[in-house]
């Protein structure tokens, strides 16, 4: 957590290390309070939160806390709604993030060449992401996925017959609304590395004989290489915390069909009020992301600095 | 191998005022090493560019062996490029940047690696074909940037200031080398620079451009003897020629106190004009034995010569630099300079064009 170390360039002597001590201190004092406040806000209440998985507890039962050791984590091992809710959660981060990525490329390069009106184009094709969340589920579920007069029946009726998409295909549902709301990230992101690409060699393997497509796949896509991961790092980690959409398109259902852990966990501590469980689940899944987020961010700052800059 | 023609070419950049270049005409023979030359914003870049393909041709068209090329993609028109930044492919090891064009154009991978083999031999590039561009120094690069257009064996080596961005030690040695493999490949090369001294000791012929018109377009020995006006008088030659605006004064020049008399030629070039702008190379003043007084301003010395700047005790505006023996002079004297009346260049006072022979 802290971040200050005192350069120790000065020989080590015993007046000098006292007075070195007393001027590192001066430079870490003004620093606590932020520390002070960060451990209170996050390193506490997961503390608490482990204490918590430990016990039985259940709010609509008062008085049946008790402590039950490591039970609550073989329950969550053999919850089948659980594994159930971890299988979408994956599903649902590596579609959005997959899918939104290769659409937000495909985008990026259109709007890579001029064309008349390329500013508004490019403006309309952020505006999903200026949507916020909740209003954005909101949109999907009534105008575009609603049974009776949603857009997508009325489009894809006549084609594919009536169907109840939020029943038929939650999690594909949610997944098409947070396609739609993470594009626009990925796009701007490989935008922003297209933009940084050298003209001149492109222009040279167009003089080495290349078409535009293997342009593309010979030097277009390694040079977007980082910028790709990094969009694929930092979408993963927002959207394996969905919770929105997901809330207000299908409340996870049918059953636990389009459920993933966060819409879970909160079904089962404030539908359920089962502290010690949810508390088990909770310690989990935090476990689980910090593994995956370890690797993803190696795997960004690996990228980005082993720079493959030419001159 | 390859003829190149520019027929009346012409570039206009959208907004631009005047066209980049303006109805270019020149005709390169087949194996023929091409200097364009001129100082920045002349359009000797933009005329390469329209030849590589990667410039439009307004009007006017450029043919490559007797092919018209207006409209037709880089990667049909069979040329290679040099590019100044080198435009290496980050991506790729120095092996594979050289494969590329062939790669792209279907060669099989054993024909590739033999290829590339070869080129590499001929350019020392043999321990350096696993490396990465950014893990080479920036003579490496460039001695890539060639091997790529030379595993080609294209029609046409388009040259654009591949040199630039070397120290100046090794710009000359380099300079040598693409020019000694030039005539060992003989093929088309049409190069591009602002240095006048690569355009004199790489060119079987040198172009001049200047705000996108073409000035002269004849070997090195033509330009330095006959510029056709001052501009490229100016231009070629390094310290630049000198410029004097003269009287004439009945078949002979005036320069201060001193009459220089003119050849028969000359004279009959000059009748009518009361001033003509007298053009002499540095090295074709002698310091110290003629009539006309120099004041020194400054010596430069360079080792083998030194070269003499200073102005006409008669006429304090003007401005000589002359060609001396090394040692000989010092700031602040006065010495005295002649005119070989042979080699006397004569331009118009107002137009610039040169006059007579």
């Amino acid at each position: 957590m802290t971040a200050v170390t005192a350069p120790s360039a000065v020989p080590v002597g015993t007046i000098r290390s006292r007075s070195t001590r007393q001027v590192s201190w001066s430079r870490r004092a003004p620093l606590l309070p932020a520390l002070v406040f960060v451990v209170v806000v996050t390193q506490v209440p997961f503390v608490v939160t482990i204490w918590y998985s430990l016990n039985s507890w259940n709010l609509v039962r008062p008085g049946s806390r008790q402590f039950v050791g490591l039970a609550n984590y073989v329950h969550v091992a053999t919850d089948v709604q659980f594994r159930t809710a971890l299988v979408n959660t994956v599903v649902l981060t590596a579609g959005t993030v997959i899918i939104s990525m290769v659409i937000g490329v495909a985008l990026a390069v259109l709007l890579d060449r001029k064309f008349l009106g390329r500013s508004v184009v490019r403006t309309l094709l952020i505006t999903p992401f200026l949507v916020m969340p909740v209003a954005a589920a909101l949109l999907w579920k009534t105008a575009m996925f609603d049974p009776t007069f949603g857009i997508v029946d009325y489009v894809l009726g006549p084609l594919v017959g009536h169907v109840v998409w939020l029943s038929r295909f939650p999690l594909a549902s949610v997944m098409v609304e947070m396609i739609w709301q993470w594009t626009p990230f990925m796009m701007l992101l490989v935008l922003a590395g297209l933009q940084s690409m050298p003209t001149d060699v492109v222009e040279a393997a167009g003089v080495d004989g290349a078409r535009p497509f293997a342009i593309f796949r010979e030097l277009t896509l390694p040079h977007l290489r980082r910028y790709i991961e990094l969009g694929v790092v930092l979408g993963a980690i927002y959207v394996v915390n969905e919770f929105d959409s997901i809330y207000m398109m299908t409340q996870g259902g049918p059953g636990v069909s389009s459920t993933n852990l966060p819409y879970y966990i909160y079904e089962r501590a404030f539908l359920g009020f089962d502290v010690g469980q949810s508390a088990a689940m909770g310690v989990v899944v935090l476990a689980g992301t910090i593994l995956v987020a370890t690797i993803a961010l190696r795997l960004i700052f690996t990228s980005f600095t082993g720079r493959e800059e030419a001159a | 191998m390859a003829d190149v023609c520019y027929d009346e070419a012409t570039c206009i950049y959208a907004g631009a005022d005047r066209p980049a270049v303006d109805a270019l005409n020149l005709d390169i023979k087949d194996g023929e090493f091409v200097v364009l030359v001129g100082p920045s914003g002349s359009g000797k870049s933009t005329a390469l560019r329209m030849l590589a393909g990667l410039e439009e041709i307004d009007a006017g068209s450029i043919r490559i062996g007797g092919r018209d090329m207006v409209g037709v993609p880089s990667r049909d028109r069979d040329i290679a490029m040099v590019f100044q930044n080198y435009a290496l492919y980050p991506n790729k090891t120095v092996a594979e940047n050289m494969g590329f064009s062939l790669k792209m154009h279907g060669v099989s991978k054993e024909e590739r690696q033999r290829r590339v083999r070869e080129a590499a031999r001929l350019l020392d590039l043999e321990p350096l074909l696993g490396r990465k561009p950014k893990h080479l120094s920036g003579g490496q690069r460039q001695r890539v940037a060639m091997g790529r257009a030379i595993v080609r064996e294209p029609q046409v080596f388009c040259m654009d200031e591949p040199l630039s961005n070397l120290d100046a030690k090794l710009r000359v040695q380099t300079r040598t080398q693409i020019a000694a493999l030039q005539r060992r490949l003989g093929v088309t090369t049409v190069y591009v620079t602002h240095d006048q001294v690569e355009a004199m000791t790489m060119g079987d012929r040198v172009a001049v451009l200047r705000d996108g018109r073409l000035q002269q377009f004849a070997t090195p020995g033509e330009l330095y003897d006959r510029p056709v006006n001052l501009f490229v008088a100016g231009f070629i030659g390094s310290p630049a020629m000198n410029q004097l605006n003269v009287d004439v004064d009945a078949g002979a020049l005036r320069v201060g106190e001193t009459v220089v008399p003119l050849s028969a030629a000359q004279a009959t070039a000059v009748a009518g004009l009361s001033r003509v702008t007298l053009g002499v190379r540095p090295e074709h003043l002698s310091v110290g034995g003629g009539e006309l007084k120099l004041q020194v301003d400054l010596v430069e010395e360079l080792g083998s010569d030194s070269y003499v700047y200073g102005h006409l005790v008669a006429e304090p505006d003007t401005s000589l630099v002359a060609r001396a023996g090394r040692g000989r002079f010092r700031m602040g004297e006065t010495v005295g300079i002649g005119f070989d009346p042979g080699q006397l260049h004569l331009f118009h006072p107002d137009s610039g064009e040169r006059l007579g022979p």
